[in-house]
């Protein structure tokens, strides 16, 4: 073995034993579960029995069939996820925007934009449960004002602007952050540039700034997209999937049909096609948004 | 040299867990019985049982108390070994849900000494699969202040009484009901309750009733009793306030006791509460209409809290000296109905000090009708899809006929999948 070859084979191999504790972590605990669960979605097992009984594409047959309730929850999370995605990236680059010129206190809003996002969705979700219903009839008797008389979680039409805004409310500080780091990246020299060459405020901005920040954006929307596929923990305190089943989204439906119905191999059938939802909807949104992205 | 110390590291820690579990098993000396539990409204109680076991018999319950995620928690822990000594479920359905995991009580002494009526909820094939824990009942509260300030003086048994009293207390200014519709176990409770004598006039009992709806020849549009549930539902949301649908478990105990509200859909586990937002107030229990026949209108009564045995836990006969002790001695046969303060399944029991217990034991023996709580033979799983389905025709999103089908097609596939 030349010195040279052995020196590679050694990095290799310091390399491997580096990474071998973590992968054996992460194939312990992530892959090999998911690699069961997979299993499982072709079994009838409601959990708890010791045998689970293979019954080859049923579930999915059913999934794809007969689940009315799987679909409608599934529409509904598309609602959501597409309402949380526009609102949340445009109301935090906005945001982000006045926050990084140089208004008064911007430290202190920034921090404040933040707060919510450091306290758990469960806690939020009880939080705003109280607001919207014991709160909101105090504002009502001081104010007389009907809006707050409605009933935002009781009413059908009304039940998705409220959890809209709320979860949008949550995670607003942390998209802000990535934006506003985003922002920082730009050179000032190509601002100054533009502002030499006559652009105004509006024109600078779509022009300079916005393809720029382009990673930033793609970062962002990746996040708030799967995010939002995957909503569960806002709709479980905030509405309990209620009205009805009108706010049921498919993580809350999965955890029903596993844990609440007892059907374990059904629910891992319904977490497997989530699961290729999300990666072919991500792969298609970073597909499309990186081939967006310019370098300096 | 560093090479070699990371190699011996490396292995070291890839093989801890398994040296962690083994030291686990080794541990001996004085038993601790490992316990999952609901119902944490009931934490203080369960701790001061634990400290007097432990007094006396030097015996330690390591509890844990859970509610909203207790079947998922017991689930994960059944399935991957972890399984406790002893836990809580349901009854009814929830005998064939645990099959695998519970020890049968039928030869065991103490099990002659609880109420032949409140083992029924646990009996499969003649096998008794769990200990019931008490006996609960539910049916319409009334705050006692709030109905003789509006003059009402008879109690209402009819959904025409029911209304009745309603249009009173309205045009009175207060409002007749806080729903609960936001809770997805009230509204079955509520709803079954209003055709709890249909199974066993019209279908040859609960165990038939529910029998044929598994097996699908009865589906719920075929019963024409079902209009009562919806009369009902719609005489509570008519009379529930401005916004019906939001109104929870806090909202109608405190509601209820401040006399915002006059009656609440509920059961007695619901006294304590009530009681503690307004220790003064003064509660009654009042049947559910059944349609307007005033002879059937009864409250649901039955035991259906269970606690269940571990068969191949370790410490099995450790935990049936628990439940033996729980039945026999004096502080157990004590324990419900002095410190929880519900009706106790043990024959000769205390009765509890408790406004609501003592009312269902008058109402039962005036002869009031006390139904069994034959929700709880559906499958594991309906209370909450029914209840959903139940709480969109609440809100408007189905009307009756639609109600009527998701409701079948939701029962029709729990059903097939429980087989």
């Amino acid at each position: 073995m030349t010195p040279l070859k052995r020196k590679q084979w050694d990095r290799a191999l310091t390399f491997a034993l580096f990474t071998l504790p973590a992968l054996a972590a992460i194939l312990i605990s992530v892959e090999i579960p998911f690699l069961m669960s997979v299993f499982s979605s072709f079994t009838k097992w409601n959990g708890l029995d010791r045998a689970q009984t293979f019954i080859g594409l049923e579930n999915y047959k059913e999934l794809f069939l007969d689940d009315l309730d799987m679909w409608k929850a599934f529409g509904f999370t598309l609602r959501l996820t597409l309402g949380s995605v526009l609102v949340v990236n445009l109301c935090a680059l906005l945001l982000a925007v006045l926050l990084d010129s140089d208004i008064r206190g911007k430290n202190a809003l920034r921090a404040a934009f933040y707060v919510p996002n450091i306290v758990s969705l469960i806690i939020i979700g009880y939080i705003w449960r109280f607001i919207f219903s014991a709160g909101f009839e105090s504002f009502f008797q001081t104010t007389g004002l009907d809006f707050f008389m409605f009933s935002w979680l009781g009413d059908v039409n009304l039940v998705y602007f409220s959890v809209l805004m709320v979860s949008v409310w949550h995670s607003l500080g942390f998209y802000l952050v990535i934006y506003i780091a985003g922002l920082q990246t730009v050179p000032r020299d190509l601002i100054e540039a533009s502002m030499i060459d006559g652009a105004g405020r509006v024109v600078r901005f779509f022009r300079i700034t916005l393809p720029l920040i382009m990673s930033a954006i793609t970062v962002s929307v990746f996040h708030s997209l799967s995010n939002g596929l995957k909503a569960f923990d806002v709709i479980f305190s905030l509405t309990n999937g209620g009205p009805g089943n009108s706010t049921t989204t498919i993580a809350l439906d999965i955890y029903r049909t596993a844990f609440v119905i007892n059907r374990f191999g059904y629910g891992t059938a319904k977490s497997v096609v989530l699961f290729l939802m999300i990666l072919i909807l991500s792969i298609f949104q970073v597909r499309l948004f990186k081939s967006r992205e310019v370098e300096v | 040299m560093k090479k070699m110390l990371f190699v011996v590291m490396a292995v070291l820690l890839a093989f801890s867990p398994l040296f962690a579990a083994g030291q686990q098993e080794q541990a001996a000396g004085p038993v601790t019985l490992n316990v999952l539990f609901y119902s944490p409204e009931l934490a203080e109680q369960y701790n001061d049982m634990v400290a007097a076991y432990k007094a006396e018999t030097g015996v330690t319950l390591d509890i844990t108390v859970l509610q909203t995620d207790y079947r998922s928690v017991l689930t994960s822990r059944l399935n991957s070994g972890d399984v406790p000594d002893i836990f809580m479920s349901s009854a009814y359905a929830d005998n064939s849900t645990y099959k695998d995991y519970v020890y049968d009580l039928t030869n065991e002494d103490f099990i002659k000494k609880i109420e032949p009526s409140a083992l029924q909820g646990v009996i499969v094939d003649g096998k008794v699969l769990g200990y019931p824990f008490l006996v609960q009942s539910h049916s319409f509260i009334y705050n006692k202040k709030v109905f003789a300030d509006n003059g009402i003086t008879t109690l209402p048994k009819t959904l025409a009484d029911f209304e009745a009293v309603s249009k009173k207390l309205q045009a009175n200014g207060v409002q007749p009901f806080a729903t609960g519709f936001k809770e997805f176990w009230v509204l079955p409770q509520t709803a079954w309750q209003a055709i709890a004598n249909v199974p066993a006039e019209n279908y040859g009992g609960y165990e038939n009733f529910v029998a044929k709806l598994n097996a699908g020849e009865l589906k719920f549009k075929d019963i024409p009793q079902m209009s009562q549930v919806f009369d009902l539902l719609d005489l509570i949301k008519k009379y529930g306030g401005p916004k019906p649908n939001e109104s929870d478990f806090n909202d109608q105990t405190s509601s209820l006791a401040t006399g915002k509200v006059a009656m609440i859909h509920q059961g007695n586990w619901a006294e304590d509460s009530i009681r503690k937002t307004n220790p003064e107030v003064e509660i009654g229990f009042l049947v559910g209409p059944i349609g307007n026949n005033a002879a059937t209108a009864g409250i649901m009564f039955d035991s259906n809290q269970t606690i269940r045995i571990a068969k191949d836990g370790k410490n099995l006969d450790a935990a049936l000296d628990w439940l033996r002790w729980l039945t026999t001695s004096e502080y157990g046969r004590n324990w419900i109905p002095g410190k929880v303060k519900q009706l106790s399944p043990i024959i000769g029991a205390a009765a509890p000090d408790s406004q609501i217990a003592k009312e269902t034991s008058a109402l039962l023996a005036s002869g009031t009708p006390g139904y069994p709580w034959f929700y709880q033979m559906f499958p594991t799983g309906t209370e909450q899809q029914l209840g959903a389905i139940l709480q969109g025709y609440c809100a408007g999103i189905t009307n009756r006929a639609q109600t009527l089908d998701a409701l079948d097609s939701a029962y029709a596939k729990i059903a097939k999948a429980a087989q």
